[in-house]
C-alpha cells in the first residue's frame, strides 16, 4: 500500500518536475545599460516570479573570442570581419534578435577602420571553421525548442564564415571541457559568452563584442538590498562562470561572508532553488539573469 | 492403518489427473506404483505430501483427518497448526534428489530435525551419524551435495527423510534420475529399509526391484488403480489387458 | 594551486562521495528485497504497481529522478526544502537503485529451483526458515556478480548529486579543473574512481571465494 503512494507521488511529480523547469526561447524587451536588466526583472515580477537584481553589482566583464594562444592570424581575420559585419549592419540585425543582450553590444561603426578589414569572400573557401561553444549559455548559444543550435554567438560566427567565404561547423561542447576540446584542435575558438577577464593570458583573444555585468538576483521581498545583506545568506552560482569565478577571486571577501556558496551544474537549478526558498541569491551575469526571470514570467 | 486415501480426485484445468482413487497403507506394508508416465502415479504421491491440493477426496494419516470432504463435493484441509501435526508423519524422497546444496552431508541430514523438530542437538547428530553408516557414507559426512554421485546423494536424500523419524515413506521415482550403474546402491537401500518393516509407498519404474521387494503392486492408468495386489500376482498372471499390454513393453 | 591542497579540496568531495556511496547501499538493499516482494505478490494490484514503480526508475534518468525528489515537496505542497538537499539525494538514490536490485534479486529467486522449496516444505520448514535458510543464501551467490556490477554503477553515479549541488567529489574536481584551467583533477578523479571500483571488485571477489565451497 505505502508503495502505491509512493507511485502515484512519483507519477505526480514526474510531471511537476517536467512543468517546473520550464522551457527557454521567447524573451521579454529590454532597454539600455546595467539597468536595463532590473527594469526586466521588475517586468517579468509583475507578470510572475518576483525577482531583481541588487543595485550593487560584483562586477563587468567583456566578452571576446578566444582562440590558442599563438592562432594571432586566425584571431585577427575572424576579429576583422566581425568589424566588417559592424560596418554592413548584420552585427546589429543580429542583435535585434536577442532583446536581452542587444544593449550589452559595444561595437559601433564610428570607432572602425575600414581599411583594415578583410574583403567579402576573401578567406580560403575549403576551409571550415570550427567553433566551439556550450550548449547550455542562452541567449549567446543554446539548442532551440526545433532542436537546431542558435543564439547570439552562433548566429554571428555563421555571418562571419558566410562573409569570408569559410564552411561553418558547430562544435557544441560541455563547458567543463572547453580548454581540452580547444587544445585537442576539435574546435578553432571559443565563441560564447565568453569572459575575458582573468584570462587574459589563457588564450590568444580576439575582439571584445558585447560587455556584461555580473549581479546578485534576489527575490524582491528579501530584505536584501545590498552586498553587505548577503551576509550568513545562502547564495547559489553556477560552476565554471564569470561570477563564479568573481566570487573565487575578486570578490571572495565577499564570498566569504556567505553562510554558504552553493555551486550548480547550471542556474535553470539553482533559480528553482531560490524560488523554492532553499537559497537566498543567485550571482549571475544580468543577461543571463534577465532571460531567466523573463523566460519564468511566460 | 497409516495412511488412508479415499475418492481422491484432482485436475489440473481440464485435466483430470486422477479420478476417484483410493488407497490404504498399513504400517509395515511396502507398496510400488507402476505404471506408464502420465498415469497419475506422481501426482497421487504429491498429493499425499501435500506438495499439491486435492479437488475432493479424504486423506488420513494415523487416523487424524488432513483432508475432508464438504457436503458441496469439495475438499477441505485442516488447519496450518493441525496440517503441520499431520506432515511429521511422512517422508519424501524426490527424483532429483533436492538436497540443499549449500549445507553439507551432514547439515542436510541435521538442519530439519533441530530447527523444525528442536530435538537435542548432540543427539541428532549421533543419529545422524548412524544413518551415515546405514547408507555407507560416514566418510562423507562433511562433503558438500555437489561432491557426491547421484546415487551417494539420493542415499543422502534417503538419510535425511528418515532423520525425521517419519511413519511413512515415500519415494517419487528415486532411481529415475540416475545412471543405470548407480541405480543399485539406492535400490539396496531401500531393499534394507522393507527388511526392517519401514513402511513405503514407492513409485518407480523398477519392475524387478519392485515385484522382489513390495508386499503389493498397484498399476495405475490414466488416473484409475486398474489393478493391486500380490506382486507375483500382478506380474506373474494380470488380470486386465491394460496390464498384460504395459508389462510386455518391460520385459522385451 | 599546489597539488596538495588541490587534493586537500577533492578529499572533502572524496568523503561526500563515499557518504551517498554507503548510504545508498544500506537503504537500497533491504529496500530492494521489499520491492521484490511486493513485485511478487500474489494480489495482482500490487504486483502490477510495483512493475510501474520499476518501470519508472529504470525508465527515466536517475538525474530528473533527484530533481524530482527535491523540488517535489516544494511545487506539490510548498514545503520549505531548506537542508533537504542530501535526504532528497540519498532518497533518489535508493529508490532507484532498489528498484534494480529488486530485479536481480527476483532473477535470483526464480533460478532457484521448486524442489528446493518442496524439500523444506515437506521437511517441515516454516516458510520463513525456508526463504532465510535455504533460499536466501543460495540467492546471494547466484546474484553476486549482477550486484557487483550494480555497486559499480553506483559508484561513478554519484557525481549526478551534482545535479542537486551538492558537491561531490567530481563536481569539485571539474570546478577546480575549470578554475586552475588543468587537467590534473580529472586525472585525480578518475584514479579515485578506479581505486573504489578495484576495491569493491575485490571485495565481491573475496566474497564470492568465500561461497565457492558448493555449486
Amino acid at each position: 500500500m505505502k508503495k502505491m503512494i509512493a507511485l502515484s507521488l512519483t507519477a505526480v511529480l514526474l510531471a511537476a518536475a517536467m512543468t517546473g523547469c520550464g522551457g527557454s526561447g521567447g524573451s521579454s524587451n529590454t532597454k539600455t545599460t546595467e539597468a536595463a536588466a532590473t527594469e526586466a526583472a521588475t517586468e517579468a515580477a509583475a507578470a510572475g516570479g518576483n525577482y531583481v537584481f541588487l543595485d550593487e553589482t560584483l562586477g563587468v566583464e567583456s566578452y571576446a573570442i578566444g582562440f590558442r594562444v599563438g592562432d594571432e592570424e586566425l584571431a585577427q581575420t575572424v576579429s576583422g570581419a566581425v568589424q566588417a559585419l559592424v560596418l554592413n549592419g548584420t552585427y546589429d540585425a543580429i542583435g535585434e534578435k536577442y532583446p536581452d543582450i542587444k544593449d550589452y553590444l559595444c561595437l559601433n561603426a564610428e570607432d572602425i577602420d575600414e581599411s583594415t578589414l578583410p574583403e567579402e569572400g576573401s578567406g580560403d573557401s575549403s576551409y571550415t571553421f570550427k567553433h566551439g561553444f556550450d550548449l547550455d549559455y542562452p541567449p549567446y548559444s543554446y539548442l532551440k525548442d526545433d532542436g537546431s543550435v542558435g543564439g547570439f554567438d552562433v548566429e554571428l560566427c555563421q555571418a562571419v564564415c558566410e562573409y569570408l567565404g569559410w564552411g561553418y561547423e558547430a562544435v557544441p561542447f560541455n563547458w567543463d571541457a572547453k580548454d581540452m576540446e580547444l587544445n585537442a584542435g576539435s574546435c578553432d575558438c571559443i565563441w560564447s559568452g565568453f569572459t575575458k577577464e582573468g584570462r587574459e593570458d589563457d588564450y590568444t583573444w580576439g575582439i571584445t563584442y558585447s560587455n556584461n555585468t555580473q549581479g546578485i538576483l534576489v527575490a524582491a521581498d528579501s530584505g536584501i538590498t545590498s552586498l553587505a545583506d548577503l551576509e550568513g545568506k545562502i547564495v547559489g552560482v553556477q560552476t565554471a562562470t564569470s561570477a563564479y569565478d568573481m566570487l573565487e577571486d575578486s570578490q571572495a571577501d565577499l564570498a566569504a561572508t556567505f553562510s554558504e556558496l552553493k555551486v550548480y551544474e547550471t542556474y535553470t537549478i539553482a533559480y528553482n532553488d531560490l524560488k523554492a526558498g532553499a537559497i537566498d541569491a543567485i550571482a549571475i551575469d544580468m543577461t543571463a539573469g534577465s532571460f531567466l526571470i523573463a523566460s519564468d514570467g511566460n | 492403518m497409516i495412511l488412508q486415501m479415499k475418492n481422491i480426485q484432482k485436475s489440473f484445468g481440464e485435466l483430470e489427473v486422477l479420478k476417484d482413487i483410493s488407497l490404504e497403507v498399513d504400517s509395515g506394508e511396502v507398496v510400488s506404483i507402476i505404471g506408464p508416465s502420465g498415469s497419475g502415479k506422481s501426482t497421487l504421491l504429491r498429493c499425499a505430501t501435500f506438495l499439491e491440493r486435492v479437488n475432493a477426496g479424504e486423506i488420513r494419516y494415523m487416523d487424524k483427518a488432513a483432508v475432508t470432504t464438504n457436503a458441496q463435493g469439495e475438499a477441505v484441509y485442516v488447519g496450518h497448526k493441525e496440517l503441520a501435526d499431520v506432515k511429521r508423519y511422512f517422508g519424501l524422497v524426490f527424483q532429483q534428489f533436492n538436497l540443499f546444496p549449500h549445507y553439507s552431508v551432514l547439515k542436510n541430514i541435521m538442519d530439519a530435525p533441530i530447527h523444525v523438530q528442536k530435538r537435542n542437538k548432540d543427539e541428532v547428530h549421533e543419529e545422524a551419524m548412524a544413518l551415515l553408516k546405514k547408507m555407507d557414507l560416514e566418510q562423507r559426512a562433511n562433503a558438500y551435495p555437489c561432491q557426491l554421485s547421484g546415487g551417494q546423494q539420493q542415499r543422502v536424500a534417503i538419510a535425511r527423510a528418515l532423520a525425521l523419524k517419519p511413519s511413512i515413506l515415500f519415494f517419487d521415482e528415486p532411481t529415475s534420475a540416475l545412471d543405470p550403474e548407480l541405480t543399485g546402491e539406492v535400490l539396496k537401500v531401500i531393499r534394507q529399509l522393507a527388511e526392517e518393516k519401514m513402511t513405503m509407498v514407492v513409485v518407480t519404474h523398477e519392475m524387478p526391484f519392485a515385484r522382489a521387494v513390495s508386499n503389493r503392486v498397484i498399476f495405475m492408468d490414466k488416473g484409475v488403480i486398474v489393478e493391486q495386489g500380490d506382486p507375483e500376482e500382478v506380474f506373474g498372471n494380470p488380470t486386465q489387458e491394460r496390464t498384460k499390454q504395459f508389462l510386455r513393453h518391460y520385459q522385451r | 594551486m599546489s597539488f596538495s591542497t588541490m587534493l586537500a579540496a577533492m578529499g572533502e568531495g572524496m568523503l561526500r562521495t563515499c557518504a551517498i556511496f554507503f548510504l545508498t547501499l544500506l537503504f537500497s538493499l533491504p529496500l530492494g528485497m521489499v520491492v521484490m516482494f511486493l513485485r511478487r505478490s500474489k494480489i495482482r494490484v500490487v504486483r502490477e504497481v510495483t512493475k510501474i514503480y520499476i518501470a519508472i526508475m529504470r525508465g527515466t534518468p536517475l538525474m530528473l529522478q533527484l530533481l524530482m525528489w527535491y523540488f517535489s515537496p516544494y511545487y506539490l505542497f510548498g514545503l520549505s526544502i531548506r537542508g533537504y538537499r542530501f535526504p532528497a539525494i540519498i532518497i533518489g538514490f535508493a529508490m532507484n537503485y532498489a528498484a534494480y536490485f529488486a530485479e536481480i534479486f527476483r532473477g535470483g529467486i526464480e533460478a532457484i529451483p521448486q524442489g528446493q522449496y518442496e524439500a523444506a516444505e515437506v521437511l517441515g520448514y516454516s516458510k520463513t526458515q525456508t526463504f532465510f535458510k535455504i533460499i536466501l543464501p543460495q540467492v546471494i551467490k547466484t546474484i553476486l556478480p549482477s550486484v557487483t556490477n550494480e555497486v559499480i554503477t553506483l559508484v561513478k553515479d554519484t557525481s549526478l548529486a551534482f545535479t542537486l549541488a551538492y558537491n561531490e567529489m567530481f563536481s569539485l574536481a571539474k570546478q577546480i579543473a575549470a578554475s586552475q584551467t588543468s587537467f590534473v583533477p580529472f586525472v585525480v578523479a578518475g584514479v579515485f574512481y578506479f581505486v573504489a571500483n578495484y576495491v569493491v571488485a575485490f571485495v565481491m571477489e573475496r566474497i564470492e571465494k568465500a561461497l565457492d565451497y558448493y555449486r
